[in-house]
């Protein structure tokens, strides 16, 4: 018998498995509220709130701090409860395992969701920009590349959250609950609820590096058209080395 | 052990594995021949499942070992994955892809799949190609998990209940499609608890009961195992005279009960009792006479019935 060699699915593979996964989300219309309706719905929550006054570079207290928390809130959301709850499914009706005995690698599977629901995220948040223009008069970031680049690194530093939700929770139901818990520590300590400065702090300091805190603070800042500050910056990278590595180490087929 | 001095498609050494309280695989020790289509037949509970997991290399065994095709299938997984072809039992697919699209995505997995058009066609499921798995019947999505576990043209297959859920002539394609696969030289793991199936595909069974190899032999070594070959039934108005049927060469025992006399025996038994009995003036009714089968031999390994699982199931 001739000794057998490893074969790893190619760029093709990664391409069918792209496709696939955006056939299905389509498909799956209800699935598609929660990407594309939740930021219109926290838009409209906290916009309608926000005090009009201009805070400095002619951009409002709605511009410099509510887009940035609401975008931040549903990158958030997505990416450490959807994401690990759409896993979860995966998990428990058996697909992965089926997968498990193909020489397909984890890394295809979570790719795959992951580059479809930034891809749903960035529509949602695109749609709920054109809202907040319409509706209230929103003012566009100062500096415009590095607002992108900030809610980009941010939704990554999220999603790396959701692998490390995925791969640790021992059931699939606690997926969601582990991943609800971690939504809202990491929103309460990056000022979802009131500003920053209300806290503890110790909580206010470490709420700044994580994922939350630091994007929010680093989007508010690209708004204002201030420097991007390191730190908040250097958390999420540390977020993302942190989820992958944890996810690769724990992943697990079912 | 290296895959050029391997001697067996799987050698399983002493598995063991127990889930809490439960001893699911108790010491199963199996050598599989290459090209050998080798059956586990058992009832629901039986540790079949379990049994060609660890073999799979899904679960982990708590102790004893396995390789497959001289492969560790824990230390050697990726390489593993290249040449074994797995039908599971409790496996879905995506819910909204068709029959297609699945197909497809499986193939880009493999070096050197078999063409998508082909291979859904050798399932019978052409007409169906553009049908989501969500949309299928049950026995579709069995054949197309099948389909799937063929895809990358492996060395060996685990068909885990292959036919359960199809039609029969559905469940005849499919044992066709076995024979093909013997022809080619695949080793093939089926699991099932369809007398007929294993009789009629499988080169060796292993009986399992309660998480342990009872019998492991040709479909008709286990049948000669049952203690008799052949077994003949008839109703007799009157007692039978004492000795007639024991004394026949070719019979082994006798039971009478309920106003019918059960005969069993060897060689051409229903002949020799008829003729006895006509020789004695004896008039029997009803009379019937049947070959033992594989789940006579079940019954006499295991002390129950095979198929009693199913009414259990429904």
């Amino acid at each position: 018998m001739s000794e057998v060699t490893v074969y790893r699915p190619g760029p093709r593979s990664w391409a069918v498995m792209l496709v696939s996964e955006l056939k299905m989300v389509a498909r799956d219309t209800a699935g598609l509220i929660v990407p594309l309706g939740l930021p219109m719905l926290i838009l409209l929550v906290n916009a309608s709130s926000a005090g009009r006054q201009p805070v400095g570079q002619g951009r409002t207290a709605l511009d410099a701090y509510v887009l940035p928390l609401v975008f931040t809130m549903v990158v958030a959301m997505t990416g450490i409860v959807n994401m690990p709850s759409f896993l979860a499914y995966y998990r428990r009706s058996g697909i992965l395992r089926r997968l498990g005995v193909t020489p397909a690698s984890p890394a295809l599977v979570l790719v795959a969701q992951a580059a479809v629901g930034i891809l749903q995220i960035a529509v949602g948040v695109v749609a709920a920009w054109i809202l907040a223009v319409l509706l209230f008069d929103a003012n566009p970031p100062v500096s415009v590349g590095p607002a992108i680049g900030v809610l980009a690194l941010t939704t990554a530093a999220m999603y790396a959250i959701g692998l490390i939700v995925a791969a640790l929770s021992p059931t699939p139901n606690s997926a969601v609950a582990i991943g609800l818990t971690a939504f809202f520590a990491l929103g309460a300590s990056g000022g979802m609820f009131g500003g920053r400065d209300s806290l503890p702090d110790v909580i206010a300091t470490i709420g700044g590096v994580l994922p939350f805190g630091a994007g929010n603070q680093a989007l508010s800042a690209a708004w204002l058209g201030a420097p991007v500050e390191a730190g908040p910056l250097l958390g999420m990278g540390a977020t993302i080395v942190a989820g992958v590595v944890i996810s690769a180490l724990f992943f697990r087929w079912e | 052990m290296s895959a050029t001095t391997a001697t067996a498609a799987v050698e399983a050494d002493r598995l063991y594995k127990r889930f809490r309280a439960k001893v699911a695989v108790d010491e199963v020790s199996l050598s599989i021949a290459y090209g050998e289509v080798f059956g586990l037949l058992g009832r629901n509970g039986a540790g079949k499942t379990t049994t060609v997991e660890l073999i799979a290399g899904l679960r982990r065994p708590d102790r004893g070992t396995v390789s497959v095709l001289g492969l560790d299938v824990r230390r050697d997984r990726a390489r593993l994955r290249q040449v074994l072809g797995v039908q599971l039992q409790e496996a879905t697919l995506h819910a909204t892809l068709t029959v297609a699209e699945l197909v497809r995505l499986y193939a880009t997995f493999y070096r050197d799949p078999v063409p998508a058009g082909e291979l859904i066609e050798s399932v019978g499921l052409t007409e169906s190609a553009r049908t989501r798995f969500a949309n299928l019947s049950g026995g579709q999505q069995q054949r197309l998990s099948i389909a799937l576990a063929l895809v990358g043209r492996p060395r060996l297959v685990i068909l885990d209940e292959l036919t359960t859920g199809l039609d029969p002539e559905a469940r005849r394609q499919m044992w066709a499609t076995i024979e093909d696969l013997r022809v080619s030289g695949v080793t093939v793991v089926l699991v099932s608890h369809a007398m007929e199936e294993v009789e009629r595909l499988c080169d060796r069974v292993a009986l399992l009961d309660a998480g342990r190899v009872v019998a492991l032999d040709s479909p008709a070594g286990l049948v000669r195992r049952a203690g008799f070959a052949q077994r003949v039934t008839f109703r007799a108005a009157l007692p039978l005279p004492a000795g007639l049927l024991e004394d026949l060469d070719e019979v082994d025992r006798v039971h009478t009960g309920n106003g019918r006399v059960t005969v069993e025996g060897h060689g051409d038994l229903l002949q020799a009792v008829s003729v006895a009995l006509v020789r004695a003036g004896v008039v029997a009714t009803e009379t019937r006479s049947e070959q033992a089968g594989l789940d006579d031999a079940f019954v006499a390994l295991t002390g129950h019935r095979l198929d009693t699982e199913e009414d259990a199931r429904r």
